[in-house]
């Protein structure tokens, strides 16, 4: 088991691209052949690969099996109603010639009162513009 | 709802390239007909983003409060998705956008690097057992219980969490989580590695405390 100087150079840049291997993840399709002719030709990185393979498969399978919940029913009301609001407001607004913009504004109101009574009210407003998807 | 499908038919035919943004005939179409599209393509992911949720924010009312809102800036958006593109990705970048955005300001999580991966990041499996060690261990993980799977998910590292979560559970791409998450995707990929890693090494301690390696990885069978 003593591979040549260029198989063992070629073991180690095999090695290293194992997992994007796996993943699907390697776009260059002369790259991909070149790690799929060696895996074949290769048992060690073959055994690598697989143990790899098998590895992820199996975190992947107890991740997918456990997180499965179903959102409850009240959240899917909520939703509901939320979006038919914000479709009354939309409708509103289109209906007196606003153009809807994407940009949700959210408003904060806070109440200081200061130790000789006097009340001052601070309004701050920050803008969220959503970046275009 | 023929006319709706003639004009989404329309819409994607004029497909761009990513990142430019497409009216998709927002004058025509009247907001009732865009709630009742939103509806019938967009419900439908509230299962898989509400458990998406519970594992960013860890705990049942902050995940229906980011589901909530989710779907409010998806609506608001909604004229500016081209149909015909990938709904789910839309809509968990908007899951994880403002999950990033707000919930995670409400808690204090100490900032990891995304430095250069090593080997050893690379490796699920770096720490080697042999080989008739190996099927105890695979069995004693299949045998680990739901509970200890989200313990050792919410244990890991947020960044790495959900860099884990889009691609192994979600089945996201490298690309398509980076652009959800809205980094880089050779930092995107550091942290997925990373990640696993650590995922990995909690699971097999999980496995031990089950009584996994403890006279169990010899590999005799009765």
């Amino acid at each position: 088991m003593s591979p040549n100087h260029d198989f063992a150079t070629q073991c180690n840049q095999v090695l290293n691209s194992i997992v994007l291997f796996i993943d699907n993840e390697i776009d260059d399709s002369a790259q991909f052949n070149a790690i799929a002719f060696h895996l074949q030709e290769c048992d060690l990185c073959r055994g690598a690969m697989e143990l790899e393979r098998q590895q992820l498969q199996i975190m992947q399978s107890l991740l997918t099996r456990s997180c499965c919940e179903t959102a409850p029913e009240d959240l899917l009301v909520r939703i509901h109603n939320q979006v038919n609001a914000l479709a009354a407001e939309l409708s509103q607004a289109e209906s007196i010639g606003y153009v809807g913009q994407t940009e949700i504004i959210t408003k904060y109101s806070r109440t200081e009162i200061t130790i000789d009574g006097e009340t001052q009210i601070e309004i701050e407003t920050s803008h969220e513009i959503w970046r275009d998807f | 709802m023929s006319m709706d499908t003639s004009r989404e038919l329309e819409a994607t035919g004029g497909s761009v390239a990513t990142g430019e943004l497409v009216h998709v005939n927002r004058e025509k179409e009247s907001v009732a007909e865009r709630t009742a599209r939103f509806e019938r393509d967009a419900m439908q992911y509230t299962s898989q983003l509400y458990a998406a949720a519970l594992r960013y924010t860890k705990n049942p009312d902050d995940a229906q409060d980011l589901v909530q809102d989710t779907y409010a800036k998806a609506f608001t958006s909604f004229h500016q998705f081209e149909p015909g593109t990938n709904l789910r990705a839309w809509m968990y970048r908007i899951l994880t956008t403002t999950f990033i955005n707000k919930y995670r300001k409400n808690q204090r999580q100490p900032k990891i690097s995304d430095g250069e991966l090593t080997d050893q990041d690379l490796f699920v499996s770096a720490s080697h057992t042999s080989d008739q060690g190996k099927s105890a261990e695979v069995e004693a993980l299949e045998n680990l219980p739901d509970s200890d799977i989200k313990r050792a998910l919410h244990e890991i590292p947020e960044e790495f969490r959900i860099a884990v979560y889009l691609v192994d559970v979600e089945g996201f791409s490298y690309k398509e989580a980076a652009e959800i998450i809205g980094s880089p995707a050779g930092t995107v990929m550091s942290r997925l590695h990373r990640g696993r890693k650590q995922l990995r090494e909690k699971l097999t301690e999980y496995a031990k405390e089950l009584g996994y390696g403890m006279g169990m990885g010899t590999g005799d069978k009765p």
